[in-house]
Order: C-alpha cells, then sequence, then structure tokens
C-alpha cells in the first residue's frame, strides 16, 4: 500500500513540476495556460487521491477515516470539474480581447 | 506546526503583499490580494484557527475578489499614483518607519505563543474553554464565544455587514432616468459560455448545500453564520458571473435581497429581544427554554445560536449578493459583467 501511495504522490509532484516548467517556458498566454490548467489538475488529483489512500491506511480503514477518504474524493471531482473550467473561462478571455497567439513562422522568419 | 512551513508561508505571504501593493496594473494587483488572502487562510490553519481561516478563504480569497474585479471593470484598469509627489512619500516614510520600529519595540514584550500564562489565556479564554460544554452543550468553544458569550458583539457586526451593503446600495444605486442621461459606461454584452454554464449548475447546488451544512453545523465543527452566509452569497454570485444577473435577479430579486439582509439582524436582536420579554437579559438565550418545546435552558442556549446563526448567514448572503450586485451593474441592477 505505501509504495502505491508514494507512486502516486511523486506522480503528482512531477507533473507539478512539468506544469511549472510549462508555465515558465512555453512561449505565449495560450500554452501556459494550457499547460497550468492540464498539469494542475492531474497533480492536484494525484496528490490529494495519495493523501486520501495513506489516511485511510493509517487509520485501519475505521468509519472515520473513509469518511476522510470520501470527502478528499469529493475535493477530486471538485477540482476535476472546476479547474479545466476556470482554465478554459480565462482562455476564452484571453481570446475575446484578442491575445495574440504564438506561431512557429514568425519564429523562423526572425531568427535569420 | 512544522516551522519550515511556517517560514515559508510568512516569506510568501510579505512577497505577494509587496508585489500586490507596487504592481500599477490593478487588475493583476487584486489577483495577487486573492493568493495573499489565501496563504493567510494556510497561516490561520496552521495557528489552529480553523473558523478564522474558513472565513479567509471564504471572504478573502473568494468573494472580495470578485469586488475587487467587477470594481476595476467598471472603473479604471491603471492606479493613477504619482511618483513625483517627493513630499508626501518622503513624509510616509518617516510616519511608517516610526511606527514599524515602535511595533518592533514592543515584539519583545509580547507574550510567547500559546503561552498559558499570557493575559489571554489567564482568565476569560479558559474560562470559556471549560465551561462551554456545561453551559451550552457546544463543541466548538468559537461558536458559542461568538454566538453566546459575545453575543453582542455579533450582533453588531452583523449590523455594520447590513449597513455596509445598504451603504454601497445607497451610494451606487441608479434610478432608470438618470441612467439613460448618463450612460457613459460601456456596454459590453456578456459573453456566454456553455461550459462555464453546465460547469457552475453542477457546483452551485453543492456549494449552497455545504452552507446550509455550514450554518446548521456550526456549532459543532468549524463555520457558522458568517461562513456559510458568505458561501451561499458567493454561490449566487457565481451564478450571476456564469449567466448574467437578469437570471439571478430571477430568483432573489433586488427587493428581497434588501429584506433578506434587514430580516437576518432582526432575527438576532429579535431573539435578544424575546429573552427581555422572557425576564431575562438582553440575549441571555436560556430563558428561552421557556417556549422551545423539550428544551431545558442548556438546550435552548444551544438552539438560540443556531437561530441566531441563521439570521447571521441571511444578512451575510444578501449583503454580499446586493455589494456584488450594485458593483457590477454599475447601480444599474440591470445587467453587468
Amino acid at each position: 500500500m505505501n509504495i502505491i501511495i508514494i507512486v502516486l504522490i511523486s506522480l503528482g509532484l512531477f507533473f507539478f513540476f512539468g506544469t511549472a516548467v510549462g508555465m515558465l517556458r512555453l512561449p505565449d498566454f495560450y500554452t501556459r495556460s494550457h499547460a497550468a490548467g492540464k498539469g494542475d489538475t492531474l497533480s492536484t488529483a494525484l496528490i490529494l487521491l495519495g493523501c486520501a489512500l495513506f489516511i485511510m491506511h493509517e487509520g485501519h480503514y475505521s468509519g472515520a477515516s473513509i469518511l476522510v477518504f470520501l470527502k478528499l474524493m469529493s475535493i477530486i471531482v471538485f477540482v476535476f470539474i472546476g479547474s479545466p473550467t476556470a482554465s478554459h473561462a480565462f482562455i476564452d478571455a484571453g481570446y475575446e480581447t484578442g491575445e495574440k497567439q504564438w506561431s512557429n513562422k514568425k519564429q523562423a522568419k526572425k531568427k535569420p | 506546526m512544522i516551522w519550515q512551513f511556517d517560514v515559508i508561508l510568512l516569506t510568501l505571504v510579505l512577497v505577494c503583499a509587496v508585489i500586490s501593493l507596487s504592481i500599477r496594473d490593478l487588475m493583476a494587483s487584486a489577483i495577487v490580494f486573492g493568493a495573499y488572502s489565501f496563504l493567510m487562510c494556510l497561516v490561520w490553519t496552521g495557528m489552529g484557527a480553523v473558523d478564522v481561516a474558513f472565513t479567509e478563504a471564504a471572504v478573502g480569497a473568494g468573494v472580495s475578489t470578485v469586488f475587487f474585479v467587477a470594481t476595476i471593470y467598471r472603473t479604471t484598469r491603471q492606479s493613477n499614483y504619482k511618483r513625483k509627489d517627493l513630499f508626501i512619500r518622503s513624509f510616509s516614510a518617516v510616519v511608517v518607519s516610526v511606527v514599524a520600529l515602535a511595533l518592533f519595540a514592543v515584539i519583545a514584550d509580547f507574550p510567547y505563543w500559546g503561552d498559558p500564562f499570557s493575559p489571554v489565556n489567564d482568565y476569560v479564554g479558559s474560562y470559556y474553554i471549560t465551561h462551554t460544554m456545561a453551559h451550552s452543550n457546544v463543541p466548538n468553544v468559537v461558536t458559542s464565544v461568538l454566538a453566546d458569550y459575545r453575543g453582542f458583539d455579533t450582533m453588531f457586526e452583523t449590523c455594520v455587514v447590513f449597513v455596509a451593503c445598504i451603504g454601497i446600495y445607497a451610494i451606487l444605486r441608479r434610478r432608470k432616468k438618470q441612467a439613460k442621461a448618463e450612460d457613459t459606461a460601456v456596454k459590453h454584452v456578456a459573453h456566454d459560455s456553455l461550459i462555464i454554464r453546465v460547469a457552475s449548475q453542477i457546483m452551485v447546488p453543492f456549494m449552497q448545500l455545504f452552507a446550509l451544512y455550514v450554518v446548521a453545523h456550526g456549532h459543532h465543527s468549524p463555520g457558522g453564520g458568517f461562513q456559510g452566509g458568505v458561501v451561499l452569497g458567493a454561490s449566487v454570485i457565481l451564478l450571476a458571473l456564469a449567466f448574467n444577473v437578469k437570471t439571478t435577479l430571477k430568483y432573489l430579486s433586488e427587493k428581497s435581497m434588501i429584506a433578506y439582509s434587514a430580516i437576518g439582524v432582526l432575527i438576532f436582536a429579535g431573539t435578544g429581544l424575546l429573552c427581555m420579554f422572557l425576564g431575562g437579559n438582553f440575549l441571555d438565550y436560556s430563558v428561552l427554554s421557556q417556549i422551545l418545546p423539550y428544551t431545558d435552558e442548556v438546550m435552548a442556549r444551544s438552539h438560540a445560536m443556531l437561530i441566531v446563526e441563521i439570521g447571521v448567514a441571511l444578512t451575510v448572503m444578501s449583503a454580499m449578493y446586493g455589494i456584488y450586485l450594485s458593483l457590477a451593474t454599475d447601480g444599474h441592477f440591470d445587467q453587468g459583467l
């Protein structure tokens, strides 16, 4: 059980790291918020799942620990609904206000 | 609390505070301020003040950011702060540094954190902690202090929320004739997104159910009228953001908003008055056992706390909604954001 928990949480941390790298390195608003939205959602879910399993395992599957597990699960559900919707909302808002997209062609022209 | 975690949090709080003050773009400043509130919420949680953390998360990070954004949307996004005004800047720098020095000098006299012999823990706090269960059978001491022992303070806090809502409403509300004459605000047709609408439709029932749970269960777990009311108000504001103001006005109209916020204060003060009519002091809930069925004096205090919390929740909910409406619709109460 412990191995599963360690794998889940370190996978979550890995995706969080990917999110941070993506937000810093990707070229424009759209790709950056795409990295933030996706990586954030998945890594939050993985870490919370790991924590939930850990609490349930530590509490010897008693009623109270299962209740905490269910609460954390419902948080995961709401993060899965809320976070992608939020990133959709502000990508949409960026598109409405005419935020420019990055394209490879301009870069290719500028470089030489 | 792990002290490394504490240090990281406090550093982040400081960084957020400095950034939100120094940034010129007000929208970005509001967002950073929301992050600051959320970090403060974590700090409160670390100190064990879960009720305060709950309020901070709901009000500071949630609703007040929405208020800021609505205000910025209706006014201007850039701060008109003049860097040239040297006199005021140097004067305020002197004042701030003197005050800071005084504060730092006082720090040495502070009691240690959690010191059992500090003035706070000397008699009042320990009295509440040891007597709450016997007096009112409420496990959450914070709620019993808030709604029972210090009921007077909470009543006037509710009044403050009510007055804030009424004040903003009275200043910003514009009647239609006036509106046509000075229609300077840019008419922005709200952008409609199916994804956001559906997602908020899924979230809102759960939010409202959770808010009611927080109000009703405030005696036994963190929460209470203020927190539950703010979450309720936030759910309505979320609907207003996802659909438009007209949709929410159908369910919670302007008149009922004002009425609910007044009724909430009335419930609180009315409970106090009822205690007086039954022969007790103002807000002395134990005498309510004469009219509440199947309750002794202890349970009467517990139940009266619930009644009072419901009043607080009503006021806070409609005040949040009213302030949002006044700010977002520029006082027209027809469309906005």
